[in-house]
């Protein structure tokens, strides 16, 4: 079933992110994830994340899409302007990539090019909006288009960055502007991702909560000094404690998972490394869980 | 204020190469306040050129290097002063003073400063870019604090994923702005205004540049 229809009929998500090369060479991005192939149900591509050069976000879901892999693009306001950002949704559509993941982006200052030009024109509710619009036959001016793309819109929400009132404002403007689904960053804790669940679905969105394993203590801390809430204690000291951090890491952002499947509507992997036990986990959970009836 | 920053010596010096006699302007609105183009700061780099062998022919600061009539009217015309004296003007002046002057004399008019932002001053000391001139404020909708002008992106529907523990991602130095609006509207009990903004795109034309403002009779 393809990941739209998923959405559709309230099937559970499992997602995962892929980052196009820094250059040419895509074929190896493609054999990295063959072990996924037909268990992941989407891919989200990112586009120029955190502000670095990367292959273009839509040639590299038109890659994945030929590959058969079925892409969700993402799209950021940062790099282009409205006419731009319409012009990438209506290629999208007509290269046959439906999914895209639609956010405002991180700054340029942020990346390895800070001398470049922000151009943040529209932000993320803004862009959704203009997906939602295109839809509907027209151009944000009115203009009337020759053939109408259909895409499945989707957004994204950090549960860790604040102030919370205005971040659930926002949330709450992106999904009654046409987000489908929402995919977060990366969550360590089972009552966070229950809460945050329950937030978006409230709202009317199918939340897809964002794991990311963990592989190491230096790499726990970078997370805890970029989102300081976002990291509990017990992970810290588990991982101190462990013989293998990176295992350890692993089985931890799994145990989690475990616990969405139950009561959740999906989950998104932010890296890809254990694609063979990943894989392993997805049949698991898809054949011999308690949960299969929900895939 | 339009807020300045005084160039490097070396550089006004590399600018200066070729010339002889050197008029400066300062200005004492922005340039002044900002301790880096008002007559003080003229009177100084006065001293270093002469010292690197410029004869300094004449050091004026209008109140208001912006506006003709105080650097051109016919009881006081410093532009002529400096035109008939020197074979440059050099402006610590904002980037309007400066093209103002330029637009008026017949030598050479550069420039000691760039013009960094219109912001507000502390304490003498802190001067912080409080308005990018978009052309169509919003900040009553914001308890008066511009997250146009504030908030890196320009978002106007609230904060970005980054904005963690009440600093702003690009920078944690600074706050996030959404944050310092959100404190404000708690703090005036009116926490639904915001809520209820509505934030439609915005329509560029209104700060496409150059903007001409006409008073009307």
């Amino acid at each position: 079933m393809s990941f739209s229809k998923k959405i559709k009929n309230g099937k559970f998500i499992i997602t995962a992110e892929v980052a196009p090369p820094r250059g040419i060479e895509w074929k190896t991005v493609i054999e990295s994830i063959e072990p996924l192939k037909g268990k992941v149900d989407a891919f989200n591509v990112t586009d120029n994340q955190r502000s670095m050069v990367r292959m273009s976000s839509l040639a590299m879901s038109k890659l994945l899409l030929d590959s058969g892999f079925e892409p969700i693009f993402q799209l950021t306001c940062r790099d282009r302007n409205r006419i731009a950002l319409q012009s990438e949704l209506l290629g999208a559509a007509a290269l046959g990539i439906k999914n895209v993941c639609l956010m405002t982006g991180d700054f340029t200052t942020l990346g390895d090019q800070p001398d470049a030009k922000p151009v943040f024109d529209i932000d993320s509710i803004h862009l959704i909006q203009t997906a939602k619009k295109l839809e509907s036959g027209v151009l944000l001016n009115g203009k009337e288009l020759k053939g109408v793309p259909n895409f499945t819109v989707g957004a994204v929400y950090n549960p860790f960055a604040g102030p919370k009132v205005l971040q659930v404002w926002k949330l709450r403007k992106k999904i009654e502007a046409g987000a489908e689904f929402i995919q977060t960053q990366p969550v360590y804790d089972v009552r966070v991702a229950k809460d945050v669940h329950d937030l978006i679905e409230s709202l009317g969105a199918i939340p897809i909560i964002g794991l990311l394993p963990i592989k190491s203590l230096k790499m726990a801390n970078f997370m805890k000094k970029l989102n300081p809430t976002s990291i509990p204690n017990r992970l810290i000291e588990g991982l101190e404690r462990a013989n293998n951090p990176a295992q350890y890491g692993w089985d931890y952002v799994i145990d989690i998972a475990h616990a969405i499947a139950e009561f959740g509507k999906g989950i998104h992997f932010m890296l890809v490394g254990k694609t063979a036990e990943l894989a392993a986990f997805i049949d698991y959970l898809r054949n011999n869980s308690p949960y299969n009836h929900k895939f | 204020m339009v807020v300045v920053r005084l160039k490097p010596l070396e550089e006004i010096l590399e600018t200066l190469k070729g010339f002889k006699r050197v008029f400066i302007f300062g200005c004492e609105l922005g340039s002044s306040r900002c301790k880096n183009g008002g007559l003080k700061e003229a009177k100084n780099l006065g001293e270093e050129l002469e010292k690197f062998g410029f004869k300094v022919t004449g050091i004026r600061s209008p109140g208001g290097t912006c506006v003709l009539e105080r650097i051109a009217s016919p009881e006081r015309n410093l532009l002529k002063e400096a035109e008939e004296s020197s074979d440059v003007i050099l402006s610590l002046a904002c980037g309007a003073g400066t093209q103002l002057i330029a637009e008026n004399v017949d030598i050479p008019v550069l420039t000691g400063v760039s013009t960094i932002f219109i912001g507000a001053e502390r304490k003498g000391k802190y001067f912080d870019e409080y308005c990018i001139a978009c052309g169509d404020c919003i900040i009553s909708k914001t308890g008066g604090i511009c997250p146009v002008a504030r908030c890196p992106k320009s978002l106007t529907a609230g904060p970005c994923g980054g904005a963690i523990d009440g600093k702003c991602e690009i920078d944690p130095s600074m706050p996030c702005i959404w944050y310092t609006i959100a404190q404000r509207l708690e703090k005036l009990n009116q926490p639904d205004v915001l809520l209820k903004l509505k934030t439609p795109m915005r329509d560029y034309r209104k700060s496409i540049y150059p903007r001409r403002f006409v008073v009307e009779d």
